[in-house]
């Protein structure tokens, strides 16, 4: 009995972390499904939510959950204009080049930038926002899981599913996937595509504001925070597919699973280790992924 | 025409010149250190560039094959005296093999996620080595990293009391990759890579065995890469796993490579010596005022290099260049490009 408790709070926190990792990965996949590009400050970025978040926990105290109104329109700010003033100018450089590995550098060397930014602003200083979640937990069916990690799952879902319906109910929604599918095209109908990019793109930091916050009671900031998260977020994201948002979330739940189910048999090396062997398996079988399909978008 | 000749020659030899003379002026250890590892990055960028310039590939993942190089050489000097001047070739050796062990299943990724595979492997290796102690009869000292054994003033053992020897290596090692990217950006695998950089499909339609050509070039660039790997562990005599293997490697011979103008000779040098230096002088003067502002500077200086000047460095110094060598009107320009494509 008590073994099968055990495992059945493994498993819901893999789920809960799991989950985290979907709502990180979701606006990497709404980037790259849209824009196809894939962008390498996304950590950096998550990183920057982080930070302001903390800081302004920390000089205002309000609860860091209502923090997401404020930080995610903030975070839409930078992401569109990240998006109009850097990557654009880029992006309409290399139109005619099929595989603009340009703007995949552009956005690496803006994370160097970001992180150290942030280094200097903010110290390398290890910080968390301790709350009265922090060390709260929630019982329920003989399952014992953190309140912050409880609270992070029920918003990653409701985040994941409330996003999925707006791309694919609402008229922001159409236009952001008929540009996905076919910019020229969408164009022709008369969708301002490079507005929507800086849309998707803001909207996809945005995403990353609400992840922060998630993270925030029970997670340490630092500057290099994002790199953590990054490649997980890049697995999480070739494993579900490129550019599917249910692809998104399953691929989270399914490395957070296997990483807390892992931990209980082997070190966190190894299980780091079958993530990546994993993720290189998906790449050469199947690099569309679990839910990945060409029409998607 | 012979005007142009003397005077390219004249310039090769200007800077040859000034190559060999530089540590009879140089003479604090410090200073000639820094110059040093502007000469490696430059050879680290060039290295890259031998495969990912010249095919259009963008391989995050390098730190690997430096990694693989340094590890091997130093663990056959450390515990069976091997000298790491025979150990490198045994690293490069070892490198060349990964190199086509990871290029046969990743050469058919494209774009993104090639560039997502290198990434991948090259995290992974990094928790690999960060987490073994030791490996058969070796020594690999996980992520406390490795010492290399220190044997005082041994010439035949790689190590020497002043900088100067390790300048010299680092300038010849240098020549040697710049005229090797000579020869293969001039030889018919030269030619195949601009085929499939540019497209390809067509490459394979015309007959291009585009695997073969990939693999041969990655294990080109990954023995010369591994050189290096091997040169900066004997000149800094401390492997630290993320330093050796990680994502700053990695992403910093990509950088130097890109800044300086990637897919030419040299455009991989002119950014290595140049941005590399530009980060030293600022970490020098202003290192003390925020932490962190060295490297925000550089980032900065990518971004915008990416943002204004696509072809690199490279690129504005082609223009002074061509006015040096006379050839001024767009007319003249044109056909000297023709001459030499004819040639």
């Amino acid at each position: 009995m008590m073994y099968k408790m055990d495992s059945l709070s493994v498993i819901v926190n893999g789920i809960s972390m799991g989950a985290i990792y979907g709502l990180i990965a979701l606006g990497l996949t709404l980037i790259f499904g849209i824009m196809k590009i894939i962008n390498f400050a996304h950590g950096a970025l998550l990183m920057l939510s982080m930070m302001c978040s903390y800081w302004t926990w920390k000089y205002t105290g309000i609860n860091p959950y209502l923090l997401i109104i404020m930080i995610a329109p903030v975070m839409f700010v930078i992401g569109y204009s990240t998006e109009r003033f850097f990557i654009k100018p880029v992006l309409d450089a290399q139109k005619d080049v099929r595989e603009p590995i340009a703007v995949l550098l552009l956005t690496a060397a803006f994370a160097i930038v970001l992180e150290n930014l942030s280094l200097m602003l903010f110290g390398a200083d290890y910080v968390m926002a301790k709350t009265t979640v922090t060390d709260a937990t929630i019982a329920f069916g003989g399952v014992t899981l953190s309140a912050a990690r409880f609270y992070a799952l029920i918003i990653a879902l409701v985040i994941s599913g409330g996003f999925y319906l707006f791309l694919q109910y609402t008229e922001l929604g159409r236009k952001l996937r008929s540009c996905g599918q076919d910019r020229n095209t969408a164009s022709l109908m008369g969708i301002d595509v490079p507005k929507t990019f800086a849309i998707a793109f803001g909207i996809g930091t945005a995403l990353l504001a609400v992840a922060a916050i998630t993270l925030l009671p029970f997670y340490y900031v630092h500057p290099t925070v994002g790199n953590v998260f990054m490649t997980k977020a890049f697995i999480v994201v070739v494993l579900g597919g490129l550019g599917s948002v249910p692809g998104a979330l399953l691929g989270g739940i399914i490395i957070g699973l296997i990483e807390s189910i892992g931990a209980q048999y082997m070190t966190a090396t190894l299980t780091t280790v079958i993530v990546y062997a994993i993720f290189l398996l998906i790449l050469f079988i199947k690099p569309s992924g679990l839910f990945g399909s060409r029409l998607e978008w | 025409m012979d005007a142009v000749k003397t005077k390219k020659i004249s310039l090769i030899v200007l800077f040859l010149v000034i190559g060999f003379i530089i540590p009879q002026f140089v003479t604090k250890p410090y200073y000639l250190h820094v110059i040093t590892m502007c000469l490696l990055w430059a050879y680290l960028a060039s290295s890259w560039n031998l495969f990912c310039g010249f095919a259009g590939q963008l391989s995050l993942g390098h730190g690997v094959f430096t990694a693989v190089g340094a590890y091997v050489a130093v663990m056959l000097f450390n515990d069976y005296n091997i000298s790491p001047w025979i150990g490198m070739f045994a690293g490069a050796g070892a490198a060349v093999l990964l190199s086509i062990l990871i290029g046969y299943p990743t050469f058919k990724l494209r774009g993104a996620y090639y560039a997502l595979a290198t990434v991948a492997i090259g995290s992974g290796v990094v928790v690999l080595i960060e987490n073994t102690q030791a490996l058969g009869p070796f020594r690999v000292g996980g992520a406390e990293g490795l010492i290399v054994k220190l044997m005082g003033n041994a010439p035949a053992f790689f190590q020497f009391m002043s900088k100067q020897p390790y300048y010299y290596i680092a300038l010849v090692m240098l020549i040697i990759v710049v005229l090797f990217a000579f020869w293969l950006k001039n030889s018919r695998l030269g030619y195949y890579l601009s085929a499939l950089k540019e497209d390809p499909e067509a490459a394979e339609a015309l007959g291009i065995n585009v695997r073969n050509a990939k693999l041969v070039a990655a294990a080109y660039s990954a023995f010369f890469t591994a050189i290096g790997g091997v040169y900066y562990a004997m000149l800094i005599r401390y492997l630290e796993p993320n330093a050796i293997a990680g994502p700053m490697m990695s992403n910093e011979m990509v950088f130097l490579a890109v800044v300086g103008g990637s897919g030419t000779v040299l455009g991989p040098v002119v950014g290595g010596i140049t941005l590399h230096a530009i980060s030293e002088v600022i970490q020098f003067y202003f290192g003390d005022l925020a932490q962190g502002l060295h490297l925000f500077i550089y980032g900065l200086i990518v971004v915008f290099m990416i943002m204004f000047k696509p072809q690199g460095i490279i690129e504005i110094l082609q223009k002074y260049y061509n006015r040096f060598l006379g050839i001024t009107d767009r007319g003249e320009d044109e056909k000297s490009v023709k001459r030499t494509a004819g040639s």
